[in-house]
């Protein structure tokens, strides 16, 4: 009976994506974040600070105007499709107490592990190797926070679908980090000087955005292929009432 | 009688019955839902759900909020604070319960 309690509660907690709605939302803009950092990584760029701060400010107003058209329009789409056929809920308001479990579990469950693992790879190899390999470790480790926080989600909610998302979410950035391994690191002088230093630098982190643009890039596809599959079958199991009625 | 058998005679009779208790439970993780989506999710006819939903709000445990949305009459419902202690205090009291009896008997 208790398995039937929860099974119930996880339902309802995840009914704002009984549609697909929202992960559609998010795979597109996920998809338009990456088609910013891949496209503006192939255009010539005149300096590195230069390069970073116009990418940086795209993505930021891209990223606040598409979560309000996204907002509007999923209101929209639950307003005329999804609340005419399988009812309306309004979502629990999150305590401050809620904000704090989920910072905490975030904290110690995702971040902590990752910087853990940097702080022991910083005592094997030395600074200069670890900055090296960011590209292929950050996007594993983005991978693996992304996943985290599908897999969590996907639990509390009771959805499959999103572990399954996380799963390849984790994998994605695996590999992604294995692709970079292959294609060789740069190397970075043991001897440090600033003037040769920096530009590995700089070109380093501008490698490794571009990664992270490709991880972008295929978790918005997977999230959208997901939320039409879900879409799709929700339509097909909750046809319109009038036509339930005939 | 074990003492966690005990607590069974003081469950609440009002939850305990199972179509109650999916609506409470339903209602438990939302702020409120309205009559589709209970009747969606408890696979329960409409003369069922509305009686049992009378029973909750008899014992004082939802909320009845009814609006308009345009012209088209719009019914909420709602767990009262009552409604939550009740629900989180019948689920205390089964937990000892069901964990207790689930374990293999020791032969």
């Amino acid at each position: 009976m208790d398995i039937q309690i929860d099974a119930a509660l996880k339902r309802a907690r995840g009914y704002w994506f009984i549609d697909g709605f929202t992960e559609m939302a998010a795979g597109g803009l996920f998809v338009v974040l990456a088609g910013i950092l891949l496209f503006s990584g192939t255009m010539p760029q005149a300096s590195f600070p230069g390069w970073f701060l116009s990418v940086t400010s795209e993505i930021v107003i891209a990223k606040l105007i598409g979560i309000l058209v996204a907002i509007l329009i999923l209101w929209w789409l639950k307003d005329h499709f999804t609340y005419p056929r399988t009812g309306f809920v309004r979502g629990k308001r999150v305590t401050a107490t809620q904000v704090f479990v989920i910072i905490r579990s975030f904290i110690l469950f995702l971040l902590l592990p990752i910087l853990a693992l940097l702080a022991a790879s910083l005592l094997i190899a030395s600074a200069p190797t670890v900055l090296a390999s960011m590209p292929a470790w950050f996007p594993v480790g983005l991978g693996l926070i992304w996943g985290g926080v599908y897999w969590l989600a996907g639990e509390w909610m009771g959805l499959r679908r999103f572990r399954l998302l996380a799963v390849m979410m984790v994998l994605t950035g695996i590999a992604i980090g294995v692709w970079q391994f292959a294609m060789g690191l740069p190397t970075f002088p043991s001897n440090i000087q600033s003037g040769i230093f920096r530009p590995i630098v700089l070109e380093t982190i501008h490698r490794t955005l571009i990664r992270l643009g490709f991880l972008i890039l295929i978790s918005g596809v997977v999230l959208m292929i997901s939320g039409l599959v879900t879409f799709l079958r929700y339509r097909k199991e909750n046809p319109t009432p009038n036509a339930e009625e005939s | 009688m074990s003492g966690s058998l005990q607590n069974l005679s003081g469950l609440d009779r009002v939850i305990h019955e199972p179509a109650r208790l999916m609506l409470v439970a339903l209602l438990s993780s939302v702020e409120s839902a309205d009559f589709l989506f209970l009747l969606k999710e408890s696979g329960l006819t409409k003369g069922n759900l509305s009686v049992h939903l009378s029973r909750l709000e008899e014992a004082g445990y939802l909320r009845v909020d009814k609006t308009f949305q345009g012209k088209i009459p719009h019914t909420e419902y709602s767990l009262t604070a009552k409604g939550r202690t009740a629900f989180n205090e019948y689920r205390k009291k089964l937990d000892p319960i069901i964990r207790r009896h689930s374990k293999p008997a020791k032969l």
